[in-house]
């Protein structure tokens, strides 16, 4: 017993440094100018730390735009899918009606059916809605997801019956009850589901990959795939750009950590 | 929270009930409601309302196109991916696609590299998160922090991961070999041999997915009864043993969901072979996703070849999923 007590900082601080050190030997090769970066032995820490590799990354044409076209692919799809699913959830969470069942039966069984392998016909189709190289197709196509509205219905659950059966006593529309009493009583949910939906779009790749053929239209992913494609890569450019990649996600995962916990806890499923 | 919730629940009286909800039951006889009929077909309506948007998406971008990718498996045809390169008239042909795919070695050698890769490396990440679980299932002083920094790769791209762990796997330059080279080994050719980086591959999908699994696992661990400890403790039950028959039969509805849940994942490999490996050396890191992509999209009226790998993909995870379920419905 004891002797496993003592084992045990060791193992955590070992544990920190084999998921902390890639990260920051990332952040800290970022910092570094083009020759340090390759120097033997290598430099842990940047001698003369420099901003030159993100201004190279920035500089890049349309970097910007980029960067523009992940936020407002990320937020719409957080948006759109915490809404319908807030929505879904409710509906299945506090009432009773015909074709209940057959209607969770579809979503069900949307849950074995990952993107992956309808690829191609999803392609089709948003071929023939016009959707084929715009940002709506990357923000439509997957807003609805089963994990969305399970996270909600469990939740919604937890509202008492007493608080919406006061409301509809007062003669309070529908509508109303759900903007007024289920939105708000429902604000972890909804973050957890808003982090997770703009962390699954922002890191989309293969989606838009196939989607999008307008370089204008590009994602950061694709960016950032299309310098790794390179057969002589710009390390030091790649570099920066990945830290700038991973800041809205890391500022996401600070602000709103405890709302991803227990998003996980109620979900308990990636998408 | 919940039980209070419950009790004011069966608290509400069946009229109430009915009252409460649209379309069940009718009023009673001699109550003069005098809601109109509009209003109360509208409320009928509501919950088909709220669940319109979810299921009209799912059934256009998921359950449609699954039956469209099932039927075309049937069909030569190619996709049209610019006006000016025309697909021929799609033309059925049976089951002469699934014959096609198993016929081909190249797919063959892909298909048995994505189960090989599946069954290394879910019982590696369902073992390392067990064991970060256990390490970190305690609360002690930046307990949270800890938990969050493991959990975090899991949040950042694969695309990302992969261009970390290919810079820190550089030959010639790379912090691995260098430390290596520190306690004299020789420089390991992590991603320019195939089967080491196979290897690689499978080590970098754990390292980004195992703080994710962990976390499940870890809210498993907290429904395990402290009592059952404490009663071990009183036994003089070694912690070793305690392990063994406390904590891995309870946990075992958990473990299973997190072996599940990981398959389903580890089949999808590609977003980390694209900045990773690039698919090498030669093609030995081409997986499932990627052979598929590129029937589709790369070969002439290959369309319907690459839908009947898709199927078979299908039924693979249709496989897992009702495993899945079964291992739930057992737990509850």
């Amino acid at each position: 017993m004891n002797r496993a007590r003592y084992l045990r900082a060791p193992l955590i601080v070992l544990t920190l440094a084999m998921f902390l050190l890639p990260p920051l030997w990332l952040l800290a090769s970022s910092l570094k100018s083009s020759k340090a970066i390759f120097a033997w032995p290598p430099q842990l820490l940047p001698t003369s730390p420099t901003l030159e590799n993100f201004r190279a990354a920035i500089s890049q044409d349309n970097f910007g735009l980029y960067f523009q076209n992940s936020l407002f692919v990320a937020v719409a799809s957080a948006a759109l899918s915490v809404l319908i699913s807030l929505m879904a959830g409710y509906a299945l969470a506090k009432f009773r009606f015909k074709g209940e069942t057959v209607i969770f039966l579809i979503i069900m069984s949307a849950l074995m059916i990952p993107l992956q392998i309808i690829l191609i016909p999803i392609f089709i189709i948003l071929k023939e809605l016009h959707l084929l190289n715009t940002l709506w197709g990357l923000i439509l196509a997957p807003a609805a997801t089963p994990t969305g509205v399970f996270i909600m219905r469990q939740y919604i659950r937890s509202i008492p019956d007493s608080l919406l059966e006061a409301a509809r006593i007062d003669g309070t529309p529908e509508w109303r009850i759900f903007l007024r009493i289920i939105v708000p009583l429902s604000i972890p949910a909804i973050a957890a589901l808003a982090a997770f939906t703009f962390v699954w779009r922002w890191n989309d790749y293969l989606w838009p990959y196939l989607l999008i053929t307008d370089q204008s239209k590009w994602t950061v992913q694709l960016a950032l795939a299309n310098n790794v494609g390179q057969w002589d890569i710009n390390w030091p450019r790649l570099l920066a750009m990945s830290v700038l990649s991973v800041i809205p996600t890391l500022v996401l995962f600070i602000s709103l950590q405890r709302y991803f916990m227990s998003g996980l806890l109620s979900g308990a499923t990636k998408e | 929270m919940s039980i209070s919730g419950k009790m004011q629940q069966e608290a509400v009286t069946p009229a109430a009930k009915a009252e409460m909800k649209p379309g069940g039951g009718n009023p009673p006889p001699g109550t003069t409601v005098r809601s109109s009929r509009r209003s109360r077909l509208a409320k009928q309506m509501f919950p088909y309302l709220l669940l319109l948007p979810t299921v009209g998406l799912l059934v256009t971008f998921c359950i449609y196109p699954l039956a469209q990718g099932l039927f075309m498996s049937l069909f030569r045809r190619g996709i049209v991916v610019t006006e000016r390169v025309p697909a021929t008239w799609p033309k059925f042909v049976g089951f002469d696609n699934f014959v096609a795919v198993f016929e081909d070695p190249e797919f063959l050698g892909v298909l048995a590299r994505t189960v090989g890769f599946v069954v290394f490396a879910v019982p590696l990440v369902t073992i390392v998160s067990l064991l970060l679980a256990l390490l970190l299932k305690k609360t002690f002083f930046g307990s949270g922090a800890v938990r969050a920094v493991v959990f975090f790769p899991a949040m950042i791209s694969l695309l990302i991961t992969g261009v970390v762990w290919k810079w820190l796997f550089g030959f010639n330059s790379g912090l691995i070999n260098y430390v290596l080279s520190l306690v004299s080994i020789e420089p390991v050719p992590w991603l320019q041999d195939a089967s080491m980086a196979q290897i690689a591959v499978v080590l970098v999908w754990v390292w980004a997915n195992a703080g994710f699994y962990m976390m499940i696992i870890i809210t498993g661990l907290t429904t395990i009864p402290e009592e059952l400890y404490e009663a071990a403790r009183i036994d003089a039950a070694s912690p070793w043993r305690a392990f063994w028959r406390i904590t891995l039969p309870l946990l075992k509805p958990t473990l299973s969901l997190v072996m599940i849940l990981a398959s389903v994942e580890a089949f999808k490999v590609y977003e980390l072979v694209v900045s990773l490996t690039g698919g090498g050396p030669g093609r030995s890191t081409v997986y499932l996703i990627q052979t598929i992509y590129e029937t589709a999209f790369r070969k002439p009226n290959a369309a319907g070849i690459a839908a009947a790998q898709s199927a078979i993909l299908f039924v693979a995870l249709l496989l897992l999923t009702i495993v899945q379920l079964r291992m739930s419905r057992e737990k509850t």
